[in-house]
């Protein structure tokens, strides 16, 4: 089988010979996995597959053409800048392409008005350097500063520096997005003008079709271009320094300075960051669960694994730790006030300030995400959730109960319940759950255990980060909104109605537990004979 | 069943009404827009006889005008094609306010003046715009995208959960307050995003043509423990404007504002007859900072701003005579520091309306360097029309750090000069265009603006529709605004 050759043909006019590939072992290059998130769950082996083809645009114009053409030639396409978000962003039915954006990597910076100007291909690395040579940070997500920054904006877009600004939609400006049809939408001030420096309207805000609390996976377009804002920072350099990959960003400790405290309880740790978040202060506020140390002091996999296990549930269950990033934005009385107030809060909790290492390794710099596969090969962030701090604290403690089911084949660790942290100064709570595993062992708990969270959620009244594309629609649809699953598939139908873009997304995991054997027992809730959306 | 007997068996026959008398109380607002006549209009009490009703509408192919507010400035619930109004000033119950996870959740009719007075008993306040109309929506003015003078919360606006009665009648919550059951719940609304996709983004500045919120959770802040105000007066904007780009994004600030002498002049005039002394002497603009110490140490706080400050101005602004004190005017800033956080007063004339009347507002976003050029071009279209620069109000704020700001002209008239009105009306078209094509962004269009800004939106109007046609496919909600 193959894909139409007049689509191929003329694909291959629009970016030249050079930028198009139906070469084997050119598309073994875009396989999911082997490793990566979610690498090695059931979902990639029942739901992925090689693409037919690799397309290259280099700008708007070229992928507004090459969308086009696949419309005419029912050719369905998944957009692809990076790669990081594992099977979800690669190729689910037979003779598919691949839109690889990597070209789309232009970027400029308005440090006046505090923003960038990127395309899909400009990774979050390069900005924060850039950001930073000019006053200003951005926030590196999760998945890392190898990632695509406005992937990361639209999929999910968050880390412990979103004290100030969590949700990540509010750093979306002026953008570009190309419709499954292949029309274009200029949102925000790039709808009646050439200028992306802002992002709502005119009038009601499309930018809602860009994601909804976590990603689309491209099922509703291509984004192109966007305006991303950066936030005012402080004025002195971080230096990096170090040996890749054991590398730092050396902190100006009179105006950038991480603090550790360990506190007596749990209500301790919860009422500082309330506290922290009241107060106003800080640039990030978290409490990261025990074996991330054990990740952070080990060379390699044995020396994680000869510091993880002499924990156990007592050691866990008594650790509490509340990690501070002070900025003196305005000065350094700026800082020094913020630290009287720290210690004040901490002080009042019990709280103890540990040795802190004078430097960023993580957060500021990279987010680290490659050394969340050094134990076991396997990882993901099986729910991650931005909610109240009140529901952060609830949701850690129900995630941990349901993880004893499923370890192993889980990672044990020992009823950790998982990480949290203050969003937007406190008004919002954020939690999020990692399991790691041995892909080479059993992978079905996995797939269980993400299912059997969805109904922990929709049970105990939680929102969660496991909607939309993440997550049975069906399961998930009547609990949420409710009914938020049959406005999505009007949207999609709406605006692809040829099902071209990403198909079968957003309903690829409703597909994935009926084709999975050993999902079949997870079933339980109502859905269609059929369904939605066109057989590929 | 005609029209009124079938919603008088939804809400009760004291809700619904198609007297002569109601109807014109819909027919028009204080905007330049013409009259436009509903068939009824009805109360509901609660977002379930909302939604009846809506469906019922919807069922009739009847269009239905949401309102919210007492009094209504850019004509967008002027009733364009008949219909029913549904007024919502009965749901006016503050819902709850959680001091601990600082959000409040109120519903539709609730008014700044009962949401401020709410939140004060409490101990605690909210962003909000500058000095709106007592008796408007709280919900309507954020959902509305009113820019607020509080310019130093990086997550700036509050909105968060809402519940929504679509064109069909039914109900749904979105962001977090979507799970089942909300407000029993874990969730307790605190995200504003999904679920599925961003929905809270179709409804803001929608006019109410997307769906109609019944309420909204948002959220509120702590009460300062001092606040300071320092105003200087400005000569050259630009001027005024680098001196922003220089201290803004160092964080210095909770309220920060720029206001001509005509726009402070009626603020702060205690009796109209001051006004005109009041312009006369104020300076071209006044520039207007609060800072404040919050719950920990305010002193230590107001201490180090207060410090960097001086020092900007002494190394680099020496031009620049910012105090706690206007020279000329005493207590100007004891008076103005209250009003930042407070609805305008219930018993004296709304400020806009004190002049003149009534009030054509032209305003869009900007880049602040560029807010020169836009008063210029806004000066020489008055002038071209004859009408008299020194009456236009002007008012700058400073948004995110002053990465943009809003621009608002505001044009007086007399509601009852035809003649004026229509000149009032024609330079605010010609103003919407000269300044857009000088790169302003009118990214909340109302009345003629929409049909300005939507025929240059060429792609973003096709691709509006569409999605239009997804959430309300009969065009019953609200139909003759934006581009519906």
């Amino acid at each position: 089988m193959s894909i139409n050759r007049l689509a191929y043909n003329a694909m291959k006019a629009v970016v030249g010979d050079r930028y198009i590939s139906e070469d084997p072992a050119i598309c073994q290059g875009y396989r999911s996995g082997p490793g990566g998130f979610e690498g090695g769950t059931g979902y990639e082996r029942v739901m992925t597959t090689l693409p037919h083809a690799v397309v290259l645009p280099k700008n708007t114009e070229e992928v507004q053409k090459i969308v086009k053409i696949c419309n005419r030639y029912d050719v369905p396409y998944v957009p692809y800048s990076t790669g990081f978000y594992g099977p979800r962003t690669h190729c689910h039915v037979e003779n598919e392409i691949i839109i690889d954006l990597k070209r789309c990597n232009e970027y400029e910076m308005d440090a006046k008005h505090f923003y960038f100007n990127v395309g899909s291909g400009v990774t979050l690395g390069a900005l924060q350097q850039e950001a930073m040579d000019n006053g200003a940070y951005t926030v590196i997500g999760g998945g890392g500063a190898q990632c695509s920054a406005i992937c990361n904006l639209i999929g999910d877009g968050w880390s412990p520096l979103s004290h100030r600004v969590g949700i990540p939609h509010r750093r979306i400006l002026g953008t570009e997005l190309v419709l499954p049809d292949g029309e274009l939408v200029k949102m925000g001030s790039l709808a009646t003008s050439d200028d992306p420096f802002w992002g709502e309207g005119p009038g009601p805000d499309l930018r809602g079709l860009l994601r909804g609390f976590t990603g689309l996976r491209g099922c509703l377009g291509v984004v192109t271009k966007m305006a991303i804002k950066t936030l005012p920072f402080q004025p002195e350099p971080l230096v990096p320094t170090g040996v890749s990959p054991n590398t730092q960003l050396e902190l100006p400790l009179n105006r950038v300075k991480w603090i550790n405290y360990i506190v007596p309880t749990k209500e301790a740790q919860v009422e500082s960051m309330f506290e922290i978040g009241h107060a106003e202060i800080a640039a990030a506020v978290t409490k990261v669960p025990k074996f991330w140390r054990a990740i952070a002091k080990a060379e390699d996999k044995e020396e994680f694994w000869k510091l993880w296990l002499v924990e156990d549930e007592e050691s866990i269950k008594d650790f509490f730790i509340v990690r501070v990033l002070l900025v003196g934005f305005t000065s350094e009385e700026d800082m020094q006030y913020q630290e009287r107030v720290l210690n004040d809060i901490m002080t009042e909790q019990g709280g103890v300030a540990r040795r802190t290492k004078p430097s960023d390794e993580s957060w500021i710099k990279n987010a680290d995400s490659a050394g969340m596969w050094l134990m076991c090969g396997s990882y993901v962030s099986v729910d991650y959730v931005i909610e109240s701090l009140s529901q952060a604290v609830d949701h850690g403690e129900s995630y941990a109960e349901l993880k004893w089911k499923y370890t192993p084949p889980l990672m044990p660790d020992f009823g950790d319940p998982g990480w949290f942290q203050n969003f937007e100064m406190g008004h919002q709570g954020y939690s999020e759950f990692l399991i790691y595993w041995d892909q080479r062992e059993d992978v079905e708990g996995v797939d269980k255990f993400y299912v059997d969270t969805s109904k922990m959620n929709i049970k105990h009244r939680y929102y969660t980060s496991l909607l939309g594309p993440h997550q049975p629609m069906y399961l998930t649809g009547p609990a949420y909104g409710p009914n938020y699953h049959t406005w999505m598939l009007k949207i999609k139908e709406e605006l692809d109605p040829k099902w071209v873009s990403h198909p079968p997304v957003p309903f690829a995991h409703d597909e994935f537990v009926r084709k999975a054997p050993w999902m079949k027992d997870m079933i339980d809730w109502e859905s269609p004979a059929e369904l939605p959306g066109r057989k590929w | 069943m005609n029209i009124l007997d079938s919603l008088t068996k939804i809400v009760g026959k004291e809700n619904v009404s198609d007297t002569e008398a109601d109807l014109q109380l819909y027919a028009q607002d204080l905007s330049l827009l013409p009259p436009g006549m509903a068939d009824a209009i009805v109360w509901p009490g609660s977002a379930e006889e909302l939604g009846k009703v809506v469906a019922y509408c919807n069922e009739n192919n009847i269009p239905v005008v949401p309102v919210s507010s007492r009094t209504h400035v850019h004509g967008s619930t002027i009733p364009k094609q008949g219909g029913v109004v549904v007024d919502l000033k009965r749901m006016n119950k503050i819902l709850e306010i959680d001091k601990r996870n600082r959000l409040a959740r109120f519903e539709a009719g609730v008014t700044w003046t009962q949401y401020t007075a709410a939140l004060k008993e409490e101990g605690m306040r909210t962003v909000m715009p500058l000095l709106p109309r007592p008796d408007r929506s709280v919900l309507t003015d954020l959902l509305e995208r009113e820019v607020p003078t509080n310019i130093v919360y990086d997550y700036g606006a509050p909105t968060q959960s809402m519940q929504v009665v679509w064109s069909d009648g039914s109900l749904f919550r979105t962001g977090s307050a979507s799970v089942t059951g909300f407000p029993d719940s874990k969730s307790r609304g605190a995200n504003p995003a999904g679920p599925g996709i961003d929905f809270y983004r179709f409804l803001q500045g929608a006019q109410g043509t997307m769906g109609v919120v019944a309420w909204m959770s948002a959220k509120i802040e702590h009460e300062t423990k001092i606040d300071k105000i320092f105003l200087a007066p400005i000569e050259d904007l630009a001027y005024g404007q680098s001196f922003l780009y220089r201290i803004l994004p160092r964080r210095i600030g909770q309220e920060c504002l720029l206001l001509n002498n005509v726009d402070l002049a009626a603020i702060v005039a205690d009796r109209e007859d001051d006004f005109d002394a009041l312009r006369a002497k104020l300076p071209p603009w006044t520039l207007i900072l609060s800072i404040s110490g919050v719950m920990r140490r305010p002193e230590e706080k107001i201490a180090y701003e207060e410090k960097f400050l001086a020092e900007v101005l002494r190394n680099e602004y020496s031009g620049l005579n910012l105090s706690e004190k206007l020279a000329g005017f005493p207590g100007l800033g004891r008076k103005l520091m209250p009003m930042l956080r407070s609805p305008w007063p219930e018993d004296v004339e709304y400020w806009k309306n004190r002049l003149r009347g009534a009030c054509q507002d032209v305003f869009f976003i900007a880049r602040p360097d560029k807010t020169p050029i836009y008063v210029d071009i806004m000066d020489d279209i008055a002038a071209k029309n004859g009408y008299p620069i020194a009456d236009i109000g002007k008012y700058i704020q400073p948004i995110e750090h002053n990465r943009a700001c809003q621009v608002e002209f505001s044009l007086f008239y007399s509601q009852d000069d035809e003649e004026e009105k229509e000149l009032v009306a024609k330079i605010n078209r010609e103003a919407t265009v000269a300044l857009m094509n000088a790169g302003a962004f009118f990214s909340r269009p109302y009345g003629e603006v929409a049909s300005i800004v939507y025929e240059r939106a060429t792609n973003y109007t096709m691709a509006l529709r569409r999605v239009k046609k997804v959430f309300d496919p009969k065009n019953i909600l609200n139909p003759g605004n934006l581009c519906f």
